[in-house]
């Protein structure tokens, strides 16, 4: 629609001239049929009774019974309204709309809809997806440097995942229990392709958060697919305190000497329930 | 310039007493509630002045006094005066009160002392009678009523102390019980309290225990439709009405409990037209424009807000009344919209109760008035109300509905919301926890992609990336579906 010329205004309820008239427009056009924004402007009658009147007439009675204290020596604390993650079984809330967005932006943003594990960033997502879900990818890492190092700017390549791993160690001196790294495991394979067939529909699962979200991964729900989550977690877990005979590449010397550091993860920690401190501080980090 | 002849009246807590007071204030305020959810918040007043309030001594028994004193008062010839002093301390304990009434004539020789010929001796009679009738005991406050005749009748008197004294006794009294208001209403207390106003108009003391006793009246619940539509009919609404500007802190007790009448009236009344035609909306609105400047200058022990709810109520439910073509005929609309931005910004940290009411107001006001939705726009005021939009319990959603009100007016002001920043901040509202905030954001964001093709691209723009998120995750089906339509708009 055009815009309409300048119109002098005038109050709604007045009669106009014509059925043209742009504000008479405007009102056929708010409540077209079968328009679910049904809003219109009420005038709000209240009843002396109403709830809204309550803490106005306590105040007045304190007062008629020599009780009342003038608010300004009171300090009452500004209630906000929360901001909710709507994401399915998170039920976590947040008072500064900055909290709210970190959080999603940290633990619902860049998931992959294959294994739902959650990414800092759209760039360790592709990475994540070619390396473990592009059957394309496993053919060509036969015969060509295919894993692309983790810190952008840095475009080298390498034969396996373990070479990468210590570049990242050595080069640019990441911690070998680096989240964002995890080799692929053959053993979780079998549960997380059953999860490949399933449709996501929005958002109807958590994902599966790399080092983050006790709200994500506490058992809330009775869904099936909750508990299988839980499940690849827990078995990861498991897998993790598992090593150090970390990964089972074909590579088992490395080239350069082994640094000192270990692949052992520490048993208290457990991948999907870990807490948020130790993600901000990798976070601040990759930036 | 003239003063009124203030009684000093002394409150019952020191300044040193703030710690205990605030704890009785909080226990009381756990009572208050619950008798609000039991329909019978009702309070009486107990009239101290400075000379009463010495400690009373420590006696053995209170019967024995009462006893001792209602002979000593019956006997010829005794020194009433000092006996009815004794006895008016005695009877501010309940115990005592009791036996008061349990003895044979008691109240009969108060009444006699109260209609006799010693001036001081009527005095301190009717002090026995107030400190009776604000016994909590029905029966103890039902006993009085062979005093209320002479009561009524004094009214006409001029010494203020007395008049006070008969007038507060009276208010708790109404509040006894049905068969007393009864016999109040039959005795003639509305054209008692009418003249009164109109005689004592210069005495505001007076003029705030008349105004106290018909808020008593008002307040009950049976026959309240007899009591307004006699009350309608008297002078007392005007006279209300024009105590409401308080001279300087000496009538802001009378304008409280008048502003209190009077929302009681405008809530119980039916005849609003009435109402309208005397100036009520007119009145409580250019009152509550001049209170918005004096509340910017808030001193300590302010209790300005407990007039300001009374003129807020008055004013929110008048406007429902009010034909929208008319309004300008009893509200100056650029003040009072200005006023209560003002009122919203003062209160919404110390009182968030009176911030939701005044925005209940200014929701009102703006619902079918163009010219007050302009008004908002014109004087600046939609970022102080953005400012409001993460502030809950209530403000928020009616703050929401004042810019949908807006938006629902014109294009032209939803293009002017739009560049004052409305957007931004609707982004935010669409990922709050509270649902109707969410769906009234879905209202305002598809009123605002009608209004042009500019805003349209705008709000695609920068709230596309939200109300995605509202379409994949929030947790009620409608409000996805809205936000799906919503979206199939903003792509065609």
């Amino acid at each position: 629609m055009s815009m309409p010329e300048f119109v002098q205004f005038h109050d709604v309820s007045a009669g106009s001239s014509g059925g043209t008239h742009p504000i008479e427009a405007w009102m056929q056009q708010l409540s077209e049929d079968g328009n679910p924004f049904t809003f219109t402007p009420q005038i709000l009658h209240l009843h002396k009774d109403h709830e809204l009147f309550e803490d106005g007439d306590i105040q007045r009675h304190l007062y008629l019974r020599d009780l009342y204290i003038s608010e300004t020596e009171e300090k009452t604390t500004l209630s906000v309204s929360e901001f909710a993650c709507h994401i399915f079984g998170c039920h976590a809330r947040f008072n500064l709309l900055q909290e709210y967005e970190h959080h999603y932006n940290s633990l619902h943003r860049n998931m992959c809809s294959s294994c739902r594990r959650c990414f800092p960033s759209a760039r360790l997502l592709d990475i994540h997806i070619q390396e473990w879900h592009d059957s394309l990818f496993a053919v060509l890492a036969q015969k060509q440097d295919m894993y692309l190092c983790l810190v952008e700017g840095c475009e080298l390549k390498f034969r396996t995942a373990k070479q990468r791993k210590d570049h990242l160690i050595r080069i640019h001196k990441y911690p070998p229990d680096f989240r964002f790294d995890k080799p692929k495991k053959e053993r979780g394979n079998k549960d997380r392709r059953g999860q490949e067939q399933k449709v996501i529909e929005p958002i109807d699962d958590v994902c599966q958060s790399e080092g983050v979200c006790e709200d994500i991964c506490n058992p809330m729900s009775d869904q099936p697919e909750k508990e299988e989550s839980m499940e690849v977690c827990e078995k990861e877990a498991a897998h993790m305190e598992d090593m150090p005979t970390p990964v089972q590449d074909s590579e088992v010397n490395t080239p350069t000497s082994k640094p000192q550091s270990s692949y052992r993860i520490p048993k208290s920690v457990c991948f999907g329930h870990g807490s948020s401190r130790g993600f901000r501080g990798q976070r601040g980090r990759r930036k | 310039m003239w003063r009124p002849n203030i009684i000093h009246r002394r409150s019952r807590w020191h300044q040193n007493n703030m710690d205990e007071l605030r704890l009785r204030r909080r226990e009381n305020e756990r009572a208050l509630r619950q008798d609000r959810r039991d329909r019978q918040l009702l309070s009486k007043r107990l009239l101290l002045y400075e000379e009463e309030t010495e400690a009373t001594m420590e006696t053995a028994s209170r019967e024995q006094d009462v006893v001792s004193l209602l002979c000593k008062l019956q006997r010829r010839g005794s020194a009433k005066e000092i006996h009815l002093k004794a006895l008016s301390k005695v009877l501010r304990d309940p115990a005592a009160q009791l036996s008061f009434i349990k003895q044979e004539n008691s109240v009969h020789v108060l009444v006699g002392l109260l209609t006799g010929f010693d001036a001081q001796c009527r005095l301190l009679a009717v002090r026995c009678l107030h400190e009776l009738s604000y016994s909590p005991d029905t029966n103890v406050a039902s006993a009085c009523m062979p005093s209320t005749p002479y009561l009524l009748t004094y009214l006409s008197g001029q010494t203020t102390k007395f008049t006070e004294m008969c007038l507060y006794t009276l208010g708790n009294l109404c509040l006894a019980s049905k068969a007393v208001k009864e016999k109040l209403l039959a005795q003639g207390i509305i054209p008692a309290l009418a003249s009164c106003m109109e005689n004592q108009r210069h005495n505001l003391a007076v003029v705030e225990a008349v105004a106290f006793t018909l808020s008593q009246l008002l307040q009950t619940r049976d026959s309240v439709q007899e009591i307004v539509s006699i009350v309608m009919a008297s002078s007392l609404p005007s006279h209300l009405l024009s105590f409401l500007t308080p001279d300087s802190e000496f009538g802001l007790g009378a304008a409280i409990e008048c502003a209190w009448c009077l929302h009681y009236l405008v809530s119980s009344s039916e005849d609003h037209r009435n109402l309208l035609a005397r100036g009520a909306l007119l009145h409580c609105s250019s009152q509550l424009v001049t209170l918005s400047v004096a509340v910017t200058q808030r001193k300590q022990q302010d209790k300005t807000e407990l007039l300001v709810c009374p003129l807020l109520r008055c004013v929110g439910n008048l406007l429902y009344f009010c034909p929208v073509q008319d309004l300008s005929k009893h509200v100056a609309i650029i003040q009072l919209v200005g006023a209560l931005c003002v009122l919203l910004n003062t209160y919404q940290h110390s009182s968030p109760s009176l911030a939701r009411e005044t925005a209940w107001v200014l929701n009102n006001l703006t619902a079918h008035s163009t010219k007050c939705c302009s008004a908002v726009l014109t004087l600046n005021l939609v970022s102080s109300l953005i400012q409001l939009l993460p502030v809950s319990q209530g403000i928020n959603t009616m703050v929401l509905r004042i810019f949908a009100n807006i938006a629902h007016k014109s294009k032209e002001l939803c293009i002017w919301l739009t560049q004052l920043g409305l957007l931004a901040a609707l982004c935010s509202t669409l990922k709050m926890a509270d649902q109707e905030m969410v769906t009234l954001s879905l209202d305002v964001l598809y009123m605002m992609q009608l209004s042009s093709p500019q805003v349209k691209h705008q709000v695609l723009r920068e709230g596309g990336a939200s109300l995605q998120e509202v379409i994949q995750c929030n947790s009620e089906r409608a409000i996805r579906q809205k936000a799906s339509l919503l979206m199939d708009k903003l792509l065609t």
